[in-house]
């Protein structure tokens, strides 16, 4: 008697220790979805890229009409480049509220899994930004441009590091056919590593919505988690349904709809929304070499996350101080957000600083004091 | 109690481990009890909240003595 399929056979094994006879804390609320939906997403956005780019072609010539070419004239081509590209933003908000459940949840104390994840997040935060240039429109180039040029900054060998990566003096061909490899191969990288992000997470098990050791209580993945994974599966498949069947263009900057011209500066240069925070804080450094610095270290910061972590709770289920500085956090963002879409004149200039210097004060020192007195008062450490 | 939230350190594991069975127990069901309303999205009636003076910090005579071990330890390990 060798038991069930499922526990015996080697490959069905491993697929039954993730997703059957997982043992998950039996209180995972909401904000423990988001894992599974960007595992959504990216098959999302992988079943669609590739279908996209069987008919996409990345040439500057051709690149616009290609896109122009699946829109109208490829069977559902319309629906396959609007779910693609709206599918970008519920990766992101999905991504965000991933990390700001781990933030508030402390999480990110299973140290191997939080620091896969934010080298996660790099590479799709590349992925996106490389896709964005693809349709070859003018917020595309000049997006690219901008950004590509933030690599000059870097001492000594700046300039050579700007025309090794357009492959040339400037934004070209040799760019987007390079944008359009990384485009197609680092989701397979971001595959991997998901693979390798949940393999430490399974090492520990799933925090939970208090922060208490759940080994208590726990209950079988399947069906439990499973079925509550299926529900939030139908709720983001509606919302991108949503928005690429009723409101595709929402999200778009209006800009694309024109073919790039190198020759022509659009008035307001600004990213996707899911990047305008970054790009607030880059724009509130006046020096180039120091807002390069300060954009890379928006995200670089949340490696110091688990060093910095002084509380002797994990969560901040019983922690309302920290609880009201995840929240500042949270308002801080979306007041980075904000910023990064207005023009580089008063009051929005003072405003971003501000902004980001609370953004990367509430990570260094906020977190972490507030921890140290939520010890005093609630543990009387 | 307030003991029942420490975040799970190996010291912490270590005197948790060393409670006497009843503390343990007591432990156990508190945070299971915690588990379950957690799960349900509901709060402890007020009448069994604990109250100031009972909220006794069951774990830090283990805790104090967990941590002396490993300094000790570390401090022979250094040698």
């Amino acid at each position: 008697m060798t038991g069930p399929l499922r526990k015996s056979h080697p490959l069905f094994r491993i697929l039954n220790g993730s997703l059957v006879d997982l043992p998950a804390p039996s209180n995972l609320s909401v904000w423990w979805n988001f894992g599974s939906l960007l595992s959504l997403c990216l098959i999302v956005q992988l079943i669609t890229g590739i279908f996209l780019a069987m008919h996409y072609t990345a040439d500057i010539s051709l690149a616009f009409s290609s896109v122009s070419h699946i829109c109208r004239d490829v069977n559902y081509g319309w629906l396959l480049r609007n779910i693609h590209a709206n599918s970008a933003s519920f990766f992101f908000i999905c991504l965000y509220c991933h990390i700001g459940r781990g933030i508030y949840y402390g999480s990110y104390v299973n140290q191997e899994t939080w620091n896969i994840g934010v080298i996660l997040f790099l590479i799709t935060m590349v992925t996106a930004f490389v896709g964005y240039v693809l349709p070859w429109g003018q917020m595309s180039f000049w997006a690219a441009t901008v950004i590509t040029n933030l690599l000059s900054a870097v001492p000594y060998i700046g300039e050579m590091l700007v025309q090794w990566v357009w492959g040339g003096f400037s934004v070209d061909n040799a760019t987007l056919t390079r944008f359009f490899t990384f485009h197609f191969l680092f989701p397979f990288i971001i595959a991997a590593l998901s693979i390798i992000h949940l393999l430490f997470l399974h090492q520990t098990g799933s925090n939970n919505p208090t922060g208490l050791d759940s080994n208590y209580d726990k209950a079988p993945f399947h069906v439990y988690f499973s079925t509550k994974d299926l529900v939030g599966f139908l709720v983001l498949l509606a919302g991108i349904l949503t928005l690429a069947l009723l409101a595709p263009t929402a999200l778009n900057d209006p800009e694309n709809f024109i073919p790039a011209n190198p020759l022509v500066t659009p008035t307001h240069i600004q990213p996707e929304w899911y990047f305008l925070f970054a790009y607030a804080i880059l724009r509130s450094i006046p020096n180039k070499l120091g807002g390069v610095i300060a954009l890379l270290a928006a995200v670089l910061v949340w490696f110091l996350v688990p060093i910095l972590h002084t509380s002797w709770n994990q969560a901040s289920t019983f922690r309302p101080l920290s609880q009201v500085t995840f929240w500042i956090l949270a308002a801080t963002f979306i007041i980075l957000t904000w910023i990064g879409s207005q023009p580089v004149e008063e009051p929005y200039i003072i405003i971003g600083q501000v902004a980001s210097v609370l953004y990367f004060s509430i990570f260094v020192f906020l977190f972490p004091g507030i921890a140290v007195i939520e010890n005093k008062l609630l543990l009387r450490y | 109690m307030a003991d029942d939230t420490l975040r799970q350190t190996p010291e912490v594991i270590e005197a948790v481990r060393r409670l006497p069975a009843d503390t343990y127990n007591q432990r156990a069901f508190r945070i299971k009890r915690a588990l379950d309303l957690s799960l349900k999205h509901r709060i402890l009636p007020t009448e069994q909240w604990t109250k100031f003076e009972e909220d006794v910090r069951y774990l830090k005579p283990y805790l104090e003595e967990v941590e002396r071990e490993m300094k000790e330890k570390a401090d022979w390990n250094a040698r």
